[in-house]
């Protein structure tokens, strides 16, 4: 040792290594570490293994590290929550909720994307490494405490997202999706770190519990630093959850990237996004409650309006779920605009919902959508009952479930987060987000029922109800006719449980659980009268569609999460409602 | 900051030095350009065509491998500074942080980014009319060198 | 902290290193030719450089020149060189016609926001976390301490970023695969399309990047120069 160097030795004082809970850090740590085996593994075989091996071992991870998540919330059930690695992870109900969502996403991902891989030849293990990759950032970004793990997860999930945009090469669309995603997302993340600097200088941490801390002991009579802080985190987190005014990439970026990569930016951003929005805004500003309620108030309600009318005009079903994806971030923000315990458990709830609701979706037009993901349009989906009746009713169940009716989870996440912002006194917020629910509902309606053959539908439906969506759907491509609309919803709403779409749809989900591949469920529907009439067919045959095993699988899966749980939702309420338990929360 | 001021004094005197020196030869120098003396040159031949416009992906590619690691380097300072504090501890998390460089460079060598220049394209050929200094003096019969 | 004074030369240098922040940014924005805009960039870093050091942050500085100075505008003239040098940016006209008033007005109002802000006194907390500036340790050390122990995850998981950077570079850059003779070739039932003869979709796995890196090898790839990714040209098989 050199002189100089034992100098300095002597000098500072004595390091303090940090604790390090590796036990709470194993979610992530097998995510990312699964990744980093797959592309080993992956440069090491000369030859290249077949996809389903990735595929497996994909799944394998989403299950491990789902399940290890769970061990964790077992332990933070019996004590309580606490922070690990020098308080750089928050390890409570809340992360741990979001780690086994983003876990399911995963699992579901890989499932999806499977057909895809092998339909355009792509490398698998790329895709799903880069995935894996992608959803450790997510997990990171939920069970973070501090912002600069905050900002690095929210780096690595989207980081890894621009490139999967960018994978379908046959598409030009796929890499103008790509670069307008990483602009305007790297734009969007060096916002979100200006607000780190401005909110850590006017703070003195990084740390969200030290600033909750700080905050509490603290009254600020200028605090026009950490507003200003506050104001840029909120824009850099809006544009990772596509909340309206920073929306813009979302319908582009969803319409170019591959048909599976969109299922998964879906879901597993717009939970890192909003975990990370949650507890920086309840555990770290809870006391700055009055500054930014008002801006999250004006987000949610301009996302619930914007993307349900958008949502409606649209021809081009990738685009429509970009929009109704918006407008999903609209209803999850009403959940963040009650700023309370049940509002985050909403939130939680909502988003672990949708990620199955949307995953499925996704899975579906990744094989409707063909080679090249080039059959995306409204019409291309028209007689698809016909064509493939299995892949059709999980659709319809899926799009049903988002538009919000009852017996599905869709309609218990749009509830509990409507009675979360209806306890807090928001009426008029939940009149608006009602309202919002309704005209995309339409949407969705539509396309169901061009699935199955307006005409015949109408029919079948026999009730008022459907009668003026079809009408509304002949009269003009992309009219938007709100109060047919609305007035159908209306219908639907009063029909209750008299209304035969849903009894079908509810025994027919039922039905496809048990039985993934008989044919009695088209049976049962077809004597039920909704399978569409010859003539509607007729027109709008199109190619065949495959329908491969693991899309059987996902949507299988994806079904039965949106059924079983919708009437049955204790289980998962149960578990969102431990996500109250949120690391230092006042 | 006085440290810094033979830095400064440096900086200024290299910006002198290249102000001075361009502006000698601008003003100092008789300039009669004609159009053979404006026109690129090739060692003193007029230029057969175009240079090429466009570099390949490939260089590209090695600039971003180049930062990748030149970062994974950056971290390797400070903590080489503080090494026999951090101990057995240090060396774990530093290790920890070059698998994932080792990883990404597995992943570079297996799909060939580092691979360049002819030695790839001479394996490619495979025909039998290989061109070696041994084949083409033989290939070459002695009644052609005649004539 | 903002009772320090601040010496003449503290004063010079902070003046002369935001000159040239400032005026090269604006060089960045406003000149023509790309390969100049990356030049004042390189200017603008190097001022931010000159900064750092008058912050004390030493190893900072030293950070900035070598990565960003030097390494990453080098990747930005590279990727110019790639798509053309001479090729002059359409400037001159915009899609959207408000779009540059609207840049502007945003512009000074950030600015007038940003003077609003720093005429408030702001509330601080503990002021630093590493450890204070010019302490009896070095610099780089107090860095290392706060990057080594307090910020071990961040540091950690900073090597996935690096991980991803790498794949998305490599992915990215590669050619588009043919899309295996015809349309039809590759439309077939999931599971048969892959592994065509000549095509550049491989195996799946591990064979897929092989072929498309190195153009040379390509049947077609006459150019290699002209390797930047053009999907256009394989179009979406209908």
């Amino acid at each position: 040792m050199t002189p100089l160097l034992s100098l300095l030795v002597a000098q500072v004082p004595a390091l303090r290594l940090p604790q390090v809970d590796y036990f709470a850090l194993l979610p992530e740590i097998v995510m990312a570490g699964m990744a980093f085996v797959t592309l080993g593994a992956r440069s090491l075989t000369r030859r290249g293994l077949p996809p389903a091996v990735w595929t497996l071992v994909t799944m394998a991870t989403g299950l491990a590290s789902g399940t290890l998540a769970v061990l964790l919330g077992r332990r933070v059930e019996t004590h309580g929550a606490f922070a690990a690695v020098d308080g750089a992870l928050a390890v409570d109900g809340f992360s741990v909720l979001f780690l086994v969502l983003v876990s399911a996403a995963v699992v579901l991902f890989a499932l999806a994307a499977h057909p895809w891989i092998e339909r355009e030849g792509e490398d698998g293990a790329e895709l799903l490494s880069l995935g894996m990759l992608s959803a450790s950032g997510a997990m990171f970004m939920a069970a973070a405490n501090d912002l600069l793990v905050i900002f690095l997860g929210l780096e690595i999930l989207s980081i890894a997202l621009y490139v999967l945009a960018a994978l379908n090469r046959r598409r030009a669309a796929s890499g103008e999706a790509a670069i307008k995603y990483f602009v305007l997302g790297a734009f969007s993340s060096a916002i979100f770190l200006y607000g780190i600097a401005l909110t850590y200088g006017a703070t003195g941490s990084t740390n969200l519990a030290r600033i909750g801390t700080y905050l509490a002991a603290n009254v600020s009579t200028h605090g026009g630093l950490l507003l200003a802080g506050l104001a840029l985190l909120l824009v850099g987190l809006g544009f990772k959850v596509a909340a309206v005014p920073f929306h813009t990439w979302t319908p582009d970026v969803y319409q170019g990237s591959p048909s599976p990569v969109t299922g998964f930016m879906a879901a597993v951003a717009k939970a890192g996004g909003f975990a990370a929005l949650v507890r920086i805004l309840f555990a770290a500003m809870p006391t700055l409650r009055l500054d930014w309620q008002p801006v999250l108030y004006a987000l949610a309600v301009l996302s619930l309006v914007v993307g349900a009318i958008l949502a409606v005009v649209q021809r081009d079903v990738k685009r429509m779920l970009a929009y109704s994806s918006i407008s999903h971030a609209g209803f999850i923000l009403v959940g963040v605009v009650a700023a309370s315990a049940a509002g985050a458990a909403s939130v939680g709830y909502y988003l672990l919902t949708y990620t199955f609701l949307i995953m499925g979706s996704f899975a579906v037009v990744t094989v409707v959508g063909g080679p090249a993901d080039a059959h995306q349009d409204l019409e291309d989906y028209r007689g698809l009952a016909r064509r493939q009746p299995l892949l059709a009713l999980g659709f319809a169940i899926l799009l049903v479930a988002q538009a919000g009716v009852p017996f599905t989870t869709g309609f218990l996440a749009k509830f509990y987060v409507l009675t979360a912002v209806i306890a807090q006194g928001g009426y008029v917020l939940a009149v608006i987000a009602m309202l919002a629910a309704v005209a995309v509902a339409f949407f969705y309606l539509r396309l169901v029922l061009v699935m199955y053959g307006w005409a015949g539908a109408g029919a079948g439906a026999g009730a008022g109800a459907v009668g003026p969506v079809g009408d509304a759907d002949a009269a003009g491509a992309g009219e938007v006719v709100l109060p047919a609309g609305t007035t159908s919803l209306a219908g639907v709403g009063a029909g209750g449980g008299g209304e035969p779409d849903l009894a079908v749809l509810g025994g027919g989900g039922g039905l496809a659980l048990a039985t993934a591949t008989s044919t009695g469920v088209e049976q049962a529907i077809s004597g039920e009268g909704l399978v569409a009439a010859p003539e509607g067919l007729a027109a709008g045959d199109g190619d065949p569609v495959p329908f491969p095993d693991a899309t059987k699988v996902v949507l299988a899966l994806c079904v039965a999460f949106t059924v079983v749980f919708g009437i049955w939702p204790a289980p998962v309420v149960d578990f969102a409602r431990h996500a109250t338990l949120l690391f230092g929360l006042r | 900051m006085a440290q810094y001021l033979g830095i400064f004094v440096m900086l200024v005197l290299s910006t002198l030095f290249a102000l001075v020196s361009w502006g000698m030869s601008r003003f100092a120098a008789s300039q009669r350009p004609t159009a053979a003396k404006e026109a690129p040159f090739e060692c003193g031949i007029v230029p057969a065509f175009e240079p090429v416009e466009r570099f390949p992906v490939r260089f590209y590619l090695v600039a971003m491998i180049f930062i990748i690691f030149d970062i994974e380097v950056v971290f390797l300072y400070p903590w080489a500074v503080i090494f026999h504090q951090l101990g057995r501890f240090g060396l774990v998390e530093m290790l920890v942080f070059a698998l994932a460089v080792v990883v990404a460079f597995a992943y570079l060598v297996s799909n060939g980014a580092l691979e360049w220049g002819p030695a790839k394209r001479l394996r490619r050929v495979e025909s039998p009319l290989v061109r070696t200094t041994a084949s083409t003096v033989r290939k070459v019969p002695s009644s052609e060198r005649a004539a | 902290m903002l009772a320090v004074t601040i010496t003449i030369p503290d004063l010079v240098t902070f003046v002369l290193a935001a000159a040239i922040v400032l005026v090269a940014a604006i060089g960045v924005v406003v000149s023509r030719s790309p390969v100049h805009a990356a030049l004042c960039l390189v200017a603008t870093l190097f001022g931010i450089a000159v900064l750092f050091v008058e912050q004390n942050a030493e190893f900072l500085a030293a950070v900035q020149v070598i990565v960003y100075a030097g390494a990453i505008v080098v990747l930005f003239l590279f990727v110019i060189m790639l798509l053309g040098v001479d090729r002059e940016e359409a400037i001159g006209k915009d899609p959207l016609r408000a779009q540059r008033p609207l840049g502007v007005l945003l512009g000074l109002l950030v600015l007038a926001e940003v003077l609003v802000l720093s005429r408030l006194s702001w509330p601080i907390g503990q002021p630093h976390v590493a450890g204070p500036v010019g302490g009896p340790s070095s610099n780089v050390a107090d860095l290392a301490r706060a990057v080594f122990t307090t910020y071990l995850l961040p540091f950690e998981i900073t090597s996935a970023l690096l991980l991803i950077a790498t794949v998305g570079a490599v992915v990215l850059a590669r050619r588009p695969p043919r899309s295996a003779g015809q349309p039809g070739a590759a439309t077939g039932q999931p599971g048969r399309a892959t592994g065509q003869p000549g095509g550049a979709i491989g195996q799946p796995g591990g064979a897929t990047g092989r072929p498309a890196l190195d153009g040379a090898s390509q049947p077609d790839a006459a150019d290699e120069t002209g390797t930047v990714r053009s999907p256009e040209r394989e179009g979406a098989p209908r």
